[in-house]
């Protein structure tokens, strides 16, 4: 088999059709983004080649970006702490009881279903002060003043409301993962434990939640990927704002390039984005393999 | 008193369960009972109550004075456009890396499995440079193309790992009997691999079904928006004071998934269980 199949012309049959339209559409597209990252351009008519311009402006001038990077970091930590550990507890949760698991499961991935067009319009509405939304008018149960609490134009938390929304969307789908990895400790693993007289906290604690650490490690990496290039929550939801307080890397590339007409900044800070994505995924793959060997 | 504190805490466990519950549905329980709210409704009763009567008032409004089907139209075209192709080509790619030993095969995996890494928001730039010289605005090429290419990764991952257990004693078999590498992937590999195909299908059609950045910045006119599009579109003109046409929107545009997940959620809460943790 392995002679039939490992002739060039059998192996660029099956490759090559994924590889042109990978390579074509991602790799040359962002190769693209590092050239245009070069000019001043705004979409139309000439390319003015400026060197590295725009790249020392986008460190030393630009504050906006700095923050813009800074609101990611911040919101990438949000969702780690809430979709990995939240989820982590869940699933927990979920292993412990006795019935209606799958009924549980399939209820609790509602949200990772749903797009997060109509997640941001719902938490809209949920959220919203004229009229008053539900969150609004079941906080003011407890505390009148709080029937007029702003969050999404309330340049103070609209990053944490926008994270939390998008934690939202997808804690159940790391709910469902550990929930798979717990299911598949052996259970002789947990007996053991329960017999030295470990009691159900300690079980989870030396026992499990150390068995599943591949998974978690995998799920961290997972989060950390997606909420670094983040942009539909704080772009349809916040809009970036109030002002630039809720603004990611990628929303404020977007406005630069198609808002802005700005092409080479916003790709100078596209090519930011890629080199940020990669480091810190490599770094982190480099710092838990080694703790792995 | 060991008996009791079980109950107490089977109790506790339930009351959590049930809050989580209600916290991850109530949000799309309270826009389906909304969206048959009146206007008299919205007005005098606040907003977690249910609807006075059934009024179909709002469906009639999206219906009528939306292109709701031309967006339902364009999904659909969208879907298959993008699966079809996608699938093929992963799985053909999957199923090479895996069970074909070449030269270079562990840099080609990870070359295509550093497209996980990488943001699709970054290729927007020259991909509307490109498509506005070639004239694809607008078109179906635009929204389809680029969604294949950036979803390539996660489904020759996928792929990749079904692949390993599949048993080779049957391409040998094939191949002795004067079956081509070729044929034998169509006759053998695919039919055999059909439920992978369909777990990897399950999750690419719900992130299509939702793909918005993509579609949001190639099209240019209303008869070429997706549904995930004309939702934000519609909601948009019709102001913010109609918030029962926005609801019956956000409900018609949902049921679909809901449907189709709950018809599929085994095979999809298993294939991404099994790619995660064996992966």
């Amino acid at each position: 088999m392995q002679k039939a199949f490992g002739k060039k012309r059998v192996l660029l049959m099956f490759l090559l059709p994924a590889f042109i339209i990978y390579t074509g559409f991602v790799v040359v597209s962002i190769i693209w983004a590092g050239y245009y990252s070069f000019f001043d351009w705004s979409g139309v008519g000439e390319k003015l080649f400026v060197g590295l311009k725009n790249y020392i402006d986008l460190l030393t001038a630009d504050g906006v970006f700095g923050s813009t990077v800074w609101h990611t970091l911040i919101y990438t930590v949000i969702n780690v702490l809430i979709q990995v550990f939240g989820g982590l507890l869940f699933a927990i949760l979920l292993s412990r009881m006795k019935k209606g698991r799958v009924t549980l499961q399939t209820l609790y991935y509602i949200p990772v279903v749903i797009s997060s067009v109509a997640i941001c319009q719902i938490f809209t509405k949920l959220l919203s002060v004229t009229p008053t939304g539900i969150v609004n008018q079941v906080l003011s149960f407890f505390d009148p003043s709080l029937k007029l609490m702003e969050w999404i134009s309330n340049p103070n938390i609209s990053l944490y409301v926008t994270a939390f929304v998008e934690a939202y969307k997808y804690l159940g789908l790391y709910m469902v993962i550990f929930y798979a990895a717990l299911i598949g400790v052996p259970s002789e693993l947990g007996e053991a434990a329960k017999i030295d007289g470990a009691n159900t906290f300690q079980t989870y604690w030396y026992v499990k939640v150390p068995y599943i650490k591949p998974v978690i490690i995998a799920n961290c990496l997972l989060v950390l990927n997606g909420s670094l290039r983040s942009f539909e929550f704080s772009y349809l939801l916040t809009h970036g704002g109030p002002g630039n307080a809720s603004e990611l890397m990628t929303t404020y590339m977007y406005k630069q390039a198609f808002s802005s007409m700005r092409y080479g900044y916003g790709s100078a800070v596209a090519i930011m984005i890629v080199i940020i994505c990669l480091v810190v995924g490599l770094a982190f793959r480099r710092l838990t393999r080694e703790g792995d060997d | 008193m060991n008996r009791r504190k079980y109950t107490v805490g089977g109790a506790v466990k339930w009351v959590i369960a049930i809050l989580l519950v209600l916290l991850q549905v109530y949000p799309f329980f309270y826009v389906f009972t909304s969206s048959f709210k009146s206007l008299d409704d919205f007005r005098k009763l606040p907003a977690y109550a249910l609807p006075s009567a059934l009024d179909f008032t709002n469906y009639i409004t999206v219906f009528t004075k939306s292109h709701m089907f031309t967006y339902f139209k364009n999904s659909i075209i969208v879907l298959v456009g993008v699966l079809i192709p996608l699938l093929l080509f992963a799985l053909m790619a999957g199923f090479a890396l895996s069970k074909i030993r070449f030269k270079g095969r562990k840099f080609l995996l990870n070359y295509f499995l550093l497209g996980l890494m990488l943001p699709m928001q970054v290729a927007l730039i020259p991909l509307f440079t490109i498509f506005n010289k070639m004239g694809l605005i607008n078109t179906y090429a635009a929204i389809i193309l680029p969604q294949i290419a950036f979803s390539l990764s996660y489904s020759i991952q996928l792929f990749y790992s079904f692949s390993k257990f599949f048993p080779e004693e049957m391409l040998e078999a094939a191949i002795i009997d004067g079956c081509t590498p070729l044929g034998s992937f169509f006759k053998i590999v695919i039919p055999m691999s059909s439920n992978s195909i369909i777990t990897v299908a399950t999750m690419q059609a719900v992130f299509c079904w939702n793909e918005y950045i993509n579609a949001y910045t190639f099209t240019r006119s209303t008869d070429m928006k997706t549904v995930t599009l004309g939702l934000n579109d519609y909601v948009g003109s019709m102001g913010l004071t109609d918030w029962g046409a926005t609801f019956a929107a956000i409900t018609v545009t949902v049921i679909p998934v809901f449907i189709f997940y709950f018809l599929c959620s085994k095979k999809m809460l298993a294939g991404l269980t099994a790619g995660a943790v064996k992966g």
